[in-house]
């Protein structure tokens, strides 16, 4: 259990959480003894971290492995002009720490792949899926569900968003997609192209949805896809069921990702 | 029935929304005419064997018609809303 003693600074800090019924002093406490990992400190990562950091989880990992550039600044709002050529992860620390001192930052200046995410995700209580390639997003589904660590997911394009969360013992990223398409069959924002504003929105539904599983509160997207389209200004919801043939949470799952070859299609072997 | 395509799909065909003209139909039939007015999807969700493809999600009227309903035989209406989209990995 937390300790429920908030000081003076952070009564006033959180005041607004800590007088509604649904958080109050002791979700407070909770948020501030939490540890969330944040893959990916982009487009989606920028509004994750910002919202995050503010709200109190009071450990937040970063990792990213690329550097700052000026063309990631129309959406990357967390990293400023100055930040031009600077890792990521050390834009994004800065920040957070200018924003909120309670937040201690865990620096990870590495690509998630599979000889790490097990280690990486261990460390932490939910984790945030703001990366943008898919071999890291069902690299991450796939450590997640067997860690058994909840996970949002959000992934965009152009003017379009999808997000879920995935759950213990709910259907995940996998049931939905069981793999990625062919290279270049859905190109990535460098290529196709993104409204600079839609992964704030986004990446405020993964915000959202990382406080609620941290809180106990609400009902998340477990089970549920988002899909959001900036153009029509309309939202779509498409039940994700649990497919119990599905290699990483059905019935006979994968014991760990390591004969999982994360290239191409990303599919699970037989 | 009506079609809704997104992302990479709604690219490809042009627009985001298909009418079909007809009563009814077998999922089979609709999508067979889907692509038969926009045949630039077919590349986009049909493999290599010419069938949908493992990375494509079609929905009828929400729902995942090879879990819950008949498959491709499942009989779709006028009032039937058809879905297929891809996933994207933007971040």
């Amino acid at each position: 259990m937390s300790d429920l003693n908030l000081d003076a600074a952070q009564l006033d800090r959180y005041s607004r959480h800590v007088i509604m019924d649904d958080v109050g002093p002791e979700g407070q406490a909770t948020l501030l003894d939490s540890a969330v990992l944040v893959v990916g400190a982009g487009g989606l990562g920028s509004p994750v971290i910002q919202y995050l950091a503010a709200a109190g989880v009071g450990r937040l990992g970063i990792a990213d492995a690329d550097s700052v550039e000026r063309s990631n600044l129309q959406r990357q709002v967390i990293h400023g002009d100055d930040d031009v050529g600077r890792g990521k992860v050390d834009s994004a620390a800065d920040f957070v720490t200018a924003l909120n001192p309670d937040v201690t930052v865990d620096r990870h200046p590495v690509r998630v792949d599979p000889d790490n995410a097990a280690d990486l995700v261990a460390d932490y209580d939910a984790v945030v899926d703001a990366s943008d390639n898919f071999p890291t997003r069902f690299l991450l589904n796939d450590t997640c569900v067997l860690a058994d660590t909840p996970l949002s997911h959000g992934a965009i394009y152009r003017f379009e968003g999808q997000a879920t969360t995935v759950t213990g013992g709910q259907p995940c990223y996998r049931c939905l997609f069981p793999q990625a398409p062919p290279e270049g069959a859905v190109p990535d924002c460098a290529t196709a192209g993104v409204l600079g504003v839609l992964p704030g929105v986004v990446g405020a539904i993964q915000a959202t949805e990382t406080v609620k599983l941290l809180l106990g509160e609400g009902e998340t997207l477990s089970g549920r896809l988002l899909v959001y389209d900036a153009g029509d200004m309309t939202t779509e919801e498409v039940p994700v069921a649990a497919n119990p043939d599905c290699p990483v949470c059905g019935t006979d799952p994968i014991d760990s990702v390591a004969d999982v070859s994360y290239t191409d299609s990303c599919a699970v072997p037989e | 029935m009506d079609w809704r395509l997104f992302a990479t799909l709604s690219e490809a065909a042009g627009t985001d929304e298909v009418s079909l003209d007809r009563e009814e139909a077998t999922l089979r039939e609709a999508f067979d005419a889907l692509l038969e007015t926009h045949p630039d999807l077919a590349a986009e969700v049909l493999d290599e064997d010419e069938q949908l493809s493992d990375h494509v999600r079609l929905l009828v009227d929400g729902a995942d018609p090879f879990a819950e309903t008949d498959g491709w035989d499942t009989v779709v209406d006028e009032d039937t809303e058809l879905a297929l989209f891809p996933p994207v990995s933007g971040g």
